[in-house]
């Protein structure tokens, strides 16, 4: 009887407890995820939630909000398009073509441009998210992923895998003003403040360059315990609200790392799913959602707790994530 | 003024007195291979072996933005041999500073390795996978990027026994070759610990007092096994033994499931752009969907890609960059010397015996099964390193 009253109180704890977890993140969500492979757009709540799926192009990859509340502008590789998606009547608005194997973009909306790069070509593609013209072609090494402009519009960078460099241009003149060499094969690029973050996926780190002087400043290597080097595949960086903590998927380790930005020290790896690469973070900034791309699913993470909530199946092979409050 | 030169070459404002050449020597023998490589008997084609010049080309084709960043300019000299003549007074037309790599049949590249190392010029291997030039030949400025015999096994067996086909039926050709390769084999089947049921020899001959030999059903019959692994370096026989063994087993070896070092459908790690890159970046001369290079030409890509991406690893101090040539030795010589593989792990060199540590994928014709180091397999320093000579087992100490 006292044991069955043990377990009856366990219980309501577990309940109140659950309870509490669920309230914490008060503000819905929703989420937009693009599956490379099933070419669709799957949305999901902030419980982790299949709301919809969206049949959308061929090989949906990169992703960025656009000018509009409702907008999101989805790159679409084999279609060499962008899409501008309304994500309230689910509607696609707009195309913009020629923008051959479009993979990441990138935005800057006080000026209304979208920033692309062209996998495949060389280059990335500057356009006009108004008039649709394109306004400049930036020339960068073989293989270019991710793209990213400082807040203010001036500068522009771009990392080409296969180069190993990461080119810098003026988003005005649209003249390239460095070229940055990385670590081996540099896929996303993160701006805060005055600094550039850049994960070198065969290099297993983060390597940090000043936006001024384009000098490395800084980097993180991952190496925890128990794994080896060259299993870190580091991806997607981004940076929590308050800028304090950086998030980075770690790729083939199954994890992701938590790094203080002061001090870029790892204060934590959590696992998660197969081939960590997309990361998104809820309005709220209580949510870290992990796109694993080899096990087509997605983790929720509770920041706070630093531990993983819940791991739902996505499309096939998930790439990018876009968060809108709800 | 060193350090402002390095600061210079770091962001890539290029100075007109940095420029700094890369030089490629590819050394062939063509009087002495085969009239026609990579066809059996009858003249069908049973592997395809194109001479390693197209890969190189590329490899130096994909890095022209770093080239252009570093201020290197990349210089590729074809030198035929003539295999009458002297190789020492030939081999004295190559540049001091050059990455020499031997695209030639192995006697001949042995004698040419003895030469070069005597010359000190940096050799690789690209084609063959003989331990033994690991291991007994063992030079100072010589190195491998195509696997060794080894590696090779130690993959399959990996994924037999990550695959629970622990019992093993090995058949292998008459021909020396296969028997010293079925050694290696038996070798790699005891360190992961896998049982032999028996090993056989086949033969091509068509005699009926043969037939014990040269008919798959019954050289696979009368033995219990998971797998049978088939040797055959010829590629004459082994391929009729898929779908003919007594027992539903799969085949694997030099037939059915293979160990390779690069592959047409390896579909993640971007090789999908490595490959299309490699089919289409000569407008002059494209190659059909169904082409990839063959595990000689991705070593070759993968030795300039090895010296073009360490330009990037090696710390920004000792960058090697100067006035004048690269020097092709001292970037290889260093810790930080890496290359981007596109088989989701990066490449280094092993110090003790000059090997290209790399991952091996195992393919059917047309997909990419697994790819080795399996999981589970661990090792104390690199992962990698599960696959061939590990330095304690190595006799070749070099560094």
């Amino acid at each position: 009887m006292v044991c069955l009253n043990r377990t009856l109180n366990n219980a309501l704890l577990a309940i109140v407890y659950v309870t509490m977890t669920a309230f914490q993140s008060v503000f819905g969500f929703e989420a937009f995820i693009t599956n490379e492979r099933s070419g669709d757009l799957v949305s999901i709540n902030h419980k982790g939630e299949i709301v919809h799926v969206q049949p959308i192009c061929n090989r949906p990859r990169g992703m960025v909000k656009g000018l509009g509340e409702n907008q999101l502008l989805i790159a679409c590789s084999d279609d060499h398009q962008v899409l501008a998606f309304n994500i309230q009547n689910r509607t696609i608005e707009r195309t913009f073509d020629n923008l051959h194997g479009a993979m990441t973009l990138a935005i800057h909306r006080p000026t209304h441009r979208l920033f692309v790069t062209n996998e495949g070509q060389s280059q990335a593609t500057v356009i006009d998210l108004q008039t649709g013209e394109t306004l400049a072609v930036l020339p960068t090494g073989l293989e270019p992923d991710g793209i990213a402009v400082t807040a203010d519009g001036t500068q522009i960078f771009v990392a080409s895998e296969n180069a190993g460099l990461v080119h810098a241009f003026d988003a005005s003149s649209y003249k390239q003003t460095a070229v940055i060499v990385t670590h081996l094969r540099p896929r996303r690029v993160a701006l805060l403040e005055d600094k550039l973050w850049v994960s070198s996926e065969m290099g297993s780190r983060i390597e940090i360059f000043s936006t001024t002087t384009f000098q490395k400043v800084g980097d993180v290597i991952f190496a925890p315990k128990g794994f080896r080097s060259e299993q870190m595949t580091p991806v997607d960086i981004l940076f929590d609200q308050t800028g304090t903590l950086a998030f980075v998927a770690l790729g083939s380790a199954n994890h992701v790392a938590f790094v203080d930005v002061k001090s870029l020290e790892i204060e934590k790896y959590i696992v998660v799913g197969r081939r960590a690469w997309g990361l998104g973070l809820s309005p709220d900034n209580h949510s870290l959602i992990v796109l694993n791309g080899l096990s087509d699913d997605f983790t929720i993470i509770d920041i706070e707790s630093r531990r993983p909530r819940i791991t739902r199946q996505a499309g096939l092979i998930p790439h990018a994530i876009e968060v809108f409050e709800r | 003024m060193r350090k402002v030169r390095l600061f210079c070459g770091l962001i890539g404002m290029s100075f007109a007195a940095l420029g700094a050449d890369f030089h490629v020597t590819i050394l062939t023998t063509t009087d002495l291979e085969r009239p026609i490589r990579g066809h059996s008997f009858a003249g069908i084609q049973t592997q395809i072996e194109r001479p390693v010049h197209r890969a190189a080309t590329l490899a130096l084709f994909e890095s022209q933005t770093s080239y252009n960043t570093f201020d290197v300019k990349p210089v590729l000299t074809v030198l035929d041999l003539d295999s009458t003549r002297e190789y020492r007074s030939q081999l004295s037309a190559i540049h001091p500073n050059s990455l020499v790599i031997v695209d030639t049949p192995e006697q001949t590249f042995v004698e040419l390795a003895l030469v070069l190392n005597e010359l000190n010029l940096t050799t690789i291997n690209v084609r063959h996978t003989n331990p033994d030039l690991r291991e007994n030949l063992c030079l100072e400025t010589l190195y491998h990027t195509i696997p060794s015999e080894r590696m090779y096994f130690d993959a399959l067996v990996q994924f037999l026994i990550h695959s629970t086909w622990r019992k093993v039926l090995v058949v292998h050709g008459p021909s020396e070759i296969d028997h010293t390769r079925a050694n290696t084999l038996n070798d790699s089947l005891s360190k992961f610990g896998a049982d032999v049921s028996d090993i056989r020899e086949f033969t091509l001959s068509h005699h009926p007092d043969d037939r014990d030999k040269n008919k798959p059903e019954y050289l696979t019959g009368g033995a219990s096994y998971d797998v049978v692994v088939v040797i055959d370096t010829a590629r004459d026989f082994g391929r009729y033994f898929q779908y003919r063994t007594r027992r539903a087993r799969p085949v694997v070896g030099d037939v059915g499931l293979s160990p390779r070092s690069w592959h047409r459908t390896l579909e993640r790690y971007g090789a999908p752009q490595l490959n299309e890159r490699y089919r289409s970046f000569d407008h002059t001369a494209q190659l059909p969907a169904s082409e990839a290079m063959s595990d000689a030409e991705f070593a070759t890509w993968s030795a300039i890609k090895l010296v073009t991406n360490s330009l990037n690893t090696i710390a920004t101090v000792d960058r090697p960059i100067k006035d004048g040539p690269l020097n092709v030795s001292s970037i290889l010589k260093h810790p930080d010397a890496q290359v981007d593989l596109y088989k989701g792990s990066r490449g280094s060199i092993r110090r003790w015996n000059q090997q290209l540590r790399q991952p091996i994928l195992l393919a059917t014709a047309d997909a990419v099964i697994a790819v080795a180091p399996l999981p589970k397999f661990l090792h104390p320093q690199h992962y990698v390193d599960t696959l061939g000579l590990d330095e304690p087992e190595s006799t070749c100490q070099l560094n």
